[in-house]
């Protein structure tokens, strides 16, 4: 009873396997071992170092952020309350040396053409740059700048590009080959033995994704967990299902523009939904903060 | 036997703690212990010859070290106690009370003051409600993260608690927050230099 068991799943572990994407390289190396005896060992091993051995497999993913890079744009009762609140302001405001200077000249200025004006009142040095003119030449080097823009449509749309939407925060889309399916989800890969869930999340950033990016893990401890059954077709006793544990990350450089054909999006939390499964979706969203 | 030696132990111990039974030959024995100063010799001690006292080699010292010590006391006392060093925000400068600055606000109409008691209101309670908001978003990450932890604590043990161990790369941990235009790639900031005229306070 036992033998026949083991043989089946030592046959079914090397199809599981291979559904999910085959980058883990240690495990796919069951489907090299010829059946019988050698499968045999290797599983016995294994069920030594794992006492209990869970059939769940573990994954790691990565909830990659990037942070609004530009503030947000006001709603209208916050534009009217600082309106308001500056108008407040500058009531109770005493005047300053600059307005103070403002109104001097412009009391001279009237004195001037009044027509009874002593020029040797006054000394002669004191006319040399009036405060008008000083605000004139800082309005004047303020024009001068031109900053970049704040909000670019085209941009906007391209749902790759990490510069679109910079007054929110955005999350990594990849797509993955999961059972039988492609999948748009956050980027995972499967836990090996010796490295930890976040070792395992940093690796998934680095070797899932082409591109360069630099991202900061905030900590050791997952912040969601979302786990699923597989189909009673392939349901084993060694395998159940499978458990993903997320962690997060903050993105601290972009590195190189993504080539066209890198499967991954840049997504915005009300967007997520067009993207992922309802089930996952409920998950995710609990411990991505939008604010 | 014990006897004999009780005796010689007696006999030992008187010869050393009579001196008053040697009165008369006081003369051949010289040293004597000075509680028992005999009458012969009350004119010849040292108090009564005035001569200056045996200064031992530690009295010099001790006579240094009651000087210093009656030195700091009388500083202690002189000494000014230090100033507080101002804050400086707490002060108002005296250009500010100034009378000639005095702004002539505009009287505001009614109903211009009820609009703005009206706007404070509905202010209060757009903040309440964004504070709401944030503060369930924060419950909902934390139930997350814990139910997590526990799925983890199934698993392995040992997962478990290197996913509890403290990261000691993360901190310091710096991000540039929000400006309000993004940053321009070929833009080449002027030289800023100035002078630095804040007032630095010793005590």
């Amino acid at each position: 009873m036992a033998a026949p068991c083991r043989r089946m799943a030592s046959w079914s572990l090397p199809r599981f396997l291979s559904c999910f994407g085959g980058t883990a390289v240690g495990s796919t190396g069951f489907r090299q071992f010829s059946r019988t005896a050698v499968c045999r060992v290797t599983l016995q091993t294994k069920s030594m170092t794992d006492k209990p051995s869970s059939p769940w497999t573990l994954m790691a993913a990565v909830c990659l952020q990037r942070l609004p890079v530009i503030s947000a744009d006001l709603s209208p009762i916050e534009q009217q309350f600082g309106h308001v609140m500056h108008q407040m302001e500058l009531e109770k405001s005493v005047l300053s040396d600059h307005e103070l200077q403002l109104l001097e000249d412009a009391e001279r200025m009237s004195r001037k053409q009044a027509g009874d004006y002593d020029s040797d009142e006054e000394g002669k040095d004191e006319e040399i740059m009036l405060a008008q003119d000083l605000e004139d030449s800082w309005e004047q080097k303020l024009k001068s700048f031109q900053p970049a823009h704040r909000v670019r449509a085209d941009v906007d749309q391209d749902v790759t590009s990490v510069q679109r939407c910079l007054a929110d925060s955005l999350v990594l889309l990849a797509e993955q080959q999961v059972g039988s399916q492609k999948l748009w989800l956050l980027p995972q890969t499967q836990w090996q033995e010796g490295e930890t869930l976040q070792q395992t999340a940093e690796r998934a950033l680095t070797t899932l994704q082409a591109a360069g990016f630099k991202a900061t893990f905030l900590g050791n401890t997952p912040c969601g967990v979302y786990k699923y059954k597989l189909p009673k077709a392939i349901r084993t006793e060694g395998s159940v299902g499978t458990k993903v544990f997320f962690f997060k990350a903050i993105l601290s450089d972009c590195g190189p523009p993504a080539t066209p054909d890198t499967p991954f999006l840049w997504l915005k939390k009300s967007e997520l939904q067009h993207y992922l499964k309802p089930a996952y979706l409920m998950k995710v969203d609990h411990f991505i903060l939008d604010f | 036997m014990s006897l004999a030696l009780s005796h010689c132990f007696c006999r030992m111990l008187f010869r050393q703690t009579a001196p008053s039974s040697f009165l008369p030959r006081e003369h051949h024995h010289i040293v004597l212990s000075p509680w028992f100063a005999p009458v012969m010799t009350l004119k010849t001690s040292a108090p009564l010859r005035a001569e200056p006292k045996k200064k031992k080699k530690a009295d010099p010292r001790r006579e240094l070290q009651l000087r210093e010590r009656l030195k700091k006391r009388l500083k202690k006392l002189e000494k000014v106690p230090s100033q507080f060093i101002p804050i400086e925000d707490f002060i108002t400068p005296a250009k500010c009370l100034d009378e000639t600055r005095e702004r002539s606000t505009p009287k505001l109409s009614f109903e211009e003051s009820e609009g703005r008691a009206l706007l404070l209101k509905e202010w209060s309670r757009y903040k309440k409600k964004q504070h709401m908001a944030e503060v369930q978003a924060i419950e909902l990450a934390l139930k997350a993260q814990r139910e997590a932890l526990e799925e983890l604590k199934l698993e392995s043990e040992e997962l478990y608690q290197a996913a509890l161990m403290q990261d000691p790369l993360l901190f310091p941990f710096t991000h540039e927050g929000p400006a309000y235009t993004p940053p321009k790639t070929d833009y080449e900031a002027p030289d800023g230099k100035f002078n630095d005229i804040t007032k630095v306070y010793t005590q």
